[in-house]
């Protein structure tokens, strides 16, 4: 909601039209910023001179219809030659600028800024789920948006620039055919930019119902299974049937209303048409205009009106592409996060929470709260608690996939905001619950984790990994793209090839997200033997959800809402008998339940 | 209703069944009209009839130029009245147009929803499964409104389109037929230009769609894994796939501009309405020098003569929308023409009367497919389950167990074999009745965005408030729930309390009880529980099994040591079967599966570390 109403609702167009250029040639980049403004200034050029050929016709077809004027005819006619010839020679140059491909190798360069841009972006504005779908949209889609920019641009200058030069040439012939003119059309603009927010509120309405309707759907095709075991699916799905009808009463609304500004728009265009039509015919019978000049009037003003009446057809898609050049500098203007001076390496690898209080974007409450823990080097800690403590987060802290706004974490003693983004990630691997594997080979899925290692140390990591087995039996072995066979591996195996990936990178420091929450029985064993081998004289983080595998760990750190609950090892936590000897014996009472009697 | 029952009879689609596969190309958007199709003929009418008085301006603007030239003291009323006449009879009738065309846009939007709503209702669940409910949804609700563009926008430029030309060239003939031949052969020769560079058309919108379609792979890919990519990579392979996706859709955009460029900006010019009116003004002054043209018919040819291409443009412009729209089609009459699951058996009326003397559940030489061209997913599986009894569907990833699973509420039907309930195959009984004999919990329970309450009395809507809470109270969910700000009716999902996966499980499980279906389907019903819910949820769980035939897939296997029945699955046979000691001792698959598992359960990251 916000980012629609912060939307101008009604700049005025010379300034709209300064922002929008200002934000196109920041999307095309220096190298083309002049090419670009050469190119809009060309084609509105040419919309102007097509104005004055345009108000030509008027001397022109008074001379011919006059006997004996065939001669200022016949110079006339050479004038509109010529401003034609040259507006046509301007508008092919302008136009040059799409057609000779430099339109899109400047947004092929601008994506390639934006991809750039989103490695460098802090990871919580990509993970937020709108965010970050909004991102993929602007990478997927905005040039397409840049494409048309030149060929809308051309068509409004045509509806805007065009008539304008007509009615101030047509004033040199004849002055009160000028005004009138100069009356009518061009005023239009500012009446539908006055207009402009009642068709904004039209669209709101609709959008709000939109989405509505696409939650609602969502929730009926995911809730299908449940639906129609109740016998509420299809035809007795009352509520949903109710959204529909509700969303097209609306859509019969919202399409009411934003029609107005167009209906007055055209409105002022029919009136206006009535209004020279009256006015000129007055004018002759009065003797003091030529019938013919009043014929090339209307044909002046019949050639006027026809962009004219679908101008709101192209502000429609100059809006799509004010919205997208927004969401372009917003996505440009995004800033890495900061930086520390001066830039440091930990020479050794224990890892310290001091005080760290963090509190997500959007969130009310923190997520973690004054924080502290010392993991030192090699040594294995284990994060337990409920879902939704924050054992995640404090990994994510760790990765500095955002900052804490209180407190420090450190590595080595370094802060972690003095260390570079690039040499950081160099530190530690991770391992995750969801695995991600790419479109490409095995081979090179294993790679990604050291692009320098050798074909043997590869294999290594792949043996260590317990992958090597399944590997082979693949159709095409190492070269096996993963794209298309992805999903006739088993979680378990995919699990194992994410860990190959994790060995063969080395980082000193391993964090371990529920690598075998979602696992059958024999693929965990095989992950959990490939996790050993990975495991071994690291810094070691784990989040597990079954107890029983952490037992060993030199470190359990009970976190409950944000705040460290209780630390220590496994036996003395249970000694303890606080939050953690209560999980305990929730977990043993579960292992012991059978489902026979 | 009654448009719902007309949604039913009119489904577009299911006539369009054998020739969907027909070819690759993009279907015709016009037939998706057909619910809403007399409303845009009406509006299709309205604006061709917008086009014609368009011209009777023209028409009447010559006449008036006309009368003044032969009379320029009289006022020329009537010309002039039919001029105003015209000009409000073009506009209020392209408005009347461009409504009606949006108020039946509108009106098929909610006909194709509700239509594709009960279609979901009556397919089988296995194919809701595999299309995902978000892809399905997308096609309910984005898909739908794609057509916009099309129903809405479009159909009256077409009308125009076809009307307008041809008209316009009558007119033209009949004012001057050289000037009309000077008009049509500028259009002839923009068009033809056009139609040049279009010839490789086919092969370029291919070229440039797979370019595309790499392009937001690579985005999706890139993005999504924005942490691994970071953690790993640096960007490098990821980002390298990105920019060769973007490479390709470089060339293939270049490619089109050297091919198409020059004809395209070519035939642009020429349909601008400026060369005509040039081209006219000259030959006019050339005609009229030799004392063979008169003014009022110049100027008329003048009015009339850009209005060909000027109708014609905006489909041009419009032509690549409305091919987008065209996979929007395809996409809905895929959904519409899915199998109905009742269409595969009779269903007996009256209530059904199950044989006591039957087993619960029995599977009688079930084989399975998921498709024709796959190995079968089960194969030769016969087993019985007797009424109360607990049966285990055991085995390695793969094996068939979650597809037994699924067959018993019939996400799918079988290729071979039968399954019987109370001595009824299941194909007979009707999808409703047969769900009201099967409840099943699998791992992720769905909760609607409704009140606590709603969502368990969902299973049966006349329960009363006592017998929900009660429910709720088998479930062991009665607690948490009253620790709620609004208790019973605090709003779960999207815009209510966030629930952990073992609270959402027991909230499935007081609905499930409250349901009480006489047989239960359990699937890796405790995945997703955090530990501290677990012991609460195998609670639930216990009550919901009690005195039910329950049928189970488990991966740990401690909890089906007691189970009356073990299956123990391997590549879609049952390879062994019995209790769980029998088994054990046998030192078969099962027997290796509980050794791993054990192993498993004992297994201690910090252990390993210790060895090394």
């Amino acid at each position: 909601m916000a980012v629609i109403g912060k939307q101008p609702a009604g700049r005025s167009g010379a300034s709209s039209f300064a922002t929008m250029f200002r934000q196109l040639a920041e999307s095309v980049g220096p190298e083309d910023a002049p090419g670009l403004r050469r190119a809009l200034f060309g084609l509105i050029a040419a919309a102007a001179l097509q104005g004055l050929g345009l108000a030509v016709i008027a001397p022109l077809f008074t001379a011919a219809a006059t006997p004996g004027g065939l001669d200022r005819a016949l110079s006339w006619f050479a004038v509109l030659l010529l401003l034609m010839g040259a507006a046509s020679a301007l508008r092919w140059r302008a136009q040059g600028f799409d057609f000779d491909g430099r339109m899109v190798r400047a947004t092929w360069r601008l994506r390639r800024r934006l991809g750039a841009k989103l490695r460098e972006i802090p990871l919580e504005q990509l993970q937020d789920k709108r965010a970050g779908e909004m991102n993929a949209v602007v990478l997927g889609n905005v040039d397409e948006n840049l494409l048309y920019a030149l060929t809308v641009l051309n068509l409004v200058f045509a509806a805007v620039v065009t008539p304008f030069c007509a009615a101030l040439g047509l004033m040199l012939f004849d002055w009160r055919l000028g005004l009138l003119l100069l009356a009518v059309f061009p005023a239009i603009v500012p009446l539908y930019r006055w207009r402009r927010p009642a068709l904004g509120r039209g669209k709101r309405i609709l959008g709000q119902a939109h989405q509505e309707a696409s939650a609602d759907v969502l929730e009926y095709t995911q809730g299908l299974a449940i639906l129609r075991a109740a016998g509420r699916a299809g035809e007795k799905a009352a509520r949903l049937s109710q959204t529909f009808q509700k969303l097209e009463a609306i859509q019969v609304f919202g399409h009411r209303k934003g029609a107005k500004p167009n209906i007055l728009v055209a409105s002022v265009v029919e009136l206006g048409l009535l209004a020279v039509l009256m006015i000129g015919v007055f004018l002759v019978t009065r003797g003091s205009l030529d019938p013919a000049a009043l014929g090339a009037v209307f044909v002046i003003v019949v050639r006027l009106s026809e962009p004219l009446s679908t101008f709101i057809l192209y502000t429609a898609m100059l809006e799509v592409m004010e919205a997208a050049l927004e969401r372009i500098g917003a996505l440009l203007a995004m800033a890495p996060l900061p930086q520390r001076a001066p830039a440091a390496m930990p020479d050794r690898h224990d890892i310290r929470f001091e005080a760290v209080s963090f509190t997500h974007a959007r969130a009310e409450a923190p997520t973690i709260r004054a924080f502290s823990a010392l993991l030192p080097e090699h040594s294995l800690t284990a994060l337990v608690g409920p879902s939704g403590c924050g054992k995640t987060t404090l990994t994510r802290l760790l990765l500095r996939h955002f900052d804490p706004q209180e407190g420090a974490v450190q590595i080595g003693g370094v802060d972690l905001r003095q260390i570079p983004a690039e040499r950081l990630n160099d530190l530690i691997s991770v391992v995750f619950q969801d695995v991600y594997l790419f479109n490409d080979t095995v081979l090179a899925n294993i790679r990604m984790g050291r692009p320098e290692a050798t074909e043997a140390e590869v294999r290594a990591a792949a043996q260590a990994a317990q992958c090597l087995e399944f590997i082979e039996r693949l159709p095409q072995g190492w070269q096996t793209p993963l794209g298309e066979i992805g999903g006739r591996l088993s979680g378990g195996e995919r699990q194992r090839i994410s860990i190959a990936r994790a060995l063969l990178k080395n980082a000193p420091i391993v964090v371990l997200d529920e690598p075998t929450a979602a696992l059958d029985t024999e693929s965990e064993l095989a992950v959990q033997r490939a996790l050993d081998a990975l495991v071994a004289r690291k810094t070691v983080i784990v989040i597990a959800h079954r107890l029983s595998t952490i037992v060993g760990a030199d470190q359990i750190l009970v976190i409950e809402d944000g705040r460290l609950a209780q630390a220590g090892r496994h036996a003395d936590l249970l000694a303890a008998g606080g939050r953690y000897a209560r999980m305990w014996a929730a977990q043993g009472a579960v292992k012991r339940w059978s489902a026979g009697r | 209703m009654a448009v719902s029952a007309q949604a039913g009879t009119e489904a577009p689609g299911a006539a369009a069944v054998p020739d969907r596969r027909a070819g690759r190309k993009p279907p015709s958007p016009w037939r998706i009209l057909k619910p809403v199709q007399g409303q845009i003929r009406l509006a299709m009418a309205i604006s061709a009839g917008s086009a014609l008085a368009a011209l009777g301006v023209m028409v009447s603007l010559m006449l008036v130029i006309r009368a003044l030239l032969e009379r320029p003291d009289t006022m020329p009323w009537a010309a002039l009245g039919a001029a105003a006449l015209c000009t409000v009879a073009a506009y209020a009738a392209r408005l009347g147009a461009f409504n009606q065309a949006h108020y039946a846009a509108f009106r098929l939007e909610r006909i194709l929803r509700i239509g594709l709503a009960n279609r979901l209702a009556r397919v089988s669940l296995g194919y809701v499964e595999a299309q995902g409910a978000g892809a399905l949804a997308k096609v309910i609700h984005d898909d739908v409104k794609a057509l916009h563009v099309f129903v809405a926008d479009s159909t009256p430029l077409y009308a125009r389109a076809y009307v307008t030309p041809v008209v316009t060239f009558a007119l033209l003939l009949l004012f001057d037929w050289r000037l009309a031949l000077v008009a049509l052969a500028v259009l002839a020769l923009g068009w033809g230009i056009l139609r040049g560079a279009q010839r490789r058309r086919r092969d370029m919108v291919r070229a440039y769609n797979a370019a595309r379609e790499k392009v937001s792979a690579a985005v999706v890919e890139y993005v999504q894994a924005m942490p691994v990519v970071r953690n790993f990579d640096s960007g490098q392979s990821s980002f390298g796939r990105y920019q060769a996706a973007l490479d390709g859709y470089l060339a293939v955009m270049l490619d089109w501009y050297r091919a198409a460029g020059f004809p395209a900006r070519f035939s642009w010019l020429m349909l601008g309405p400026m060369p005509t009116l040039t081209l006219v003004l000259g030959a006019g002054l050339w005609l009229s020098a030799m004392g063979d043209l008169s003014v009022p018919r110049w100027l008329g040819v003048l009015l009339a003569c850009t209005g060909m291409a000027e109708a014609m443009m905006p489909m041009m412009m419009l032509r690549h929308m409305i091919e987008k729209v065209g996979l929007s089609v395809a996409r809905i009459e895929e959904v519409m023409a899915a199998p109905d699951l009742d269409a595969a058996g009779a269903m007996p009326p009256g209530p059904l009367a199950f044989d006591p003397a039957a087993p619960a559940l029995r599977f009688d030489r079930v084989r399975f497919s998921y498709a024709p061209d796959l190995p079968p997913a089960l194969d030769d599986v016969s087993f019985e389950v007797a009424r109360g009894s607990v049966t285990a569907l055991v085995g390695p990833s793969g094996a068939g167990k979650t597809t037994v699973a699924r067959l018993v509420p019939r996400f799918w039907d079988v290729t071979a074999g039968k399954i019987e309930i109370g001595g009824h195959d299941i194909r007979t009984i009707g999808a409703e009745p047969l769900l009201q004999q099967v409840a099943f919990v699998f791992q992720e329970s769905f909760l609607f965005a409704d009140t606590i309450a709603a969502n368990i009395r969902i299973g049966r809507p006349e329960a009363t408030e006592a017998e929900v809470i009660a429910a709720a109270r088998a479930a062991q969910a009665h607690d948490f729930i009253t620790a709620l700000p609004q208790g019973y009716e605090t709003r779960a999902g999207e815009r209510g309390v966030f629930l952990s996966g073992g609270q959402r499980q027991r909230i499935a499980i007081a609905r499930a009880l409250l349901q009480d279906r006489p047989v239960l389907v359990l699937d890796e019903a405790t995945a997703f529980a955090d530990p501290e819910n677990e012991a609460e949820l195998i609670a639930a769980l216990s009550e919901l099994m009690r005195g039910r035939t329950v049928i189970m897939v488990a991966h740990r296997l401690a909890t089906i040591r007691d189970a009356d029945q073990i299956l123990v699955f391997e590549r879609g046979r049952i390879v062994e079967r019995g209790r769980h000691a029998a088994l054990v001792g046998q030192g078969g698959l099962y027997a290796r599966l509980w050794q791993n598992y054990e192993t498993a359960q004992n297994w201690s990251l910090g252990a390993a570390r210790e060895g090394i």
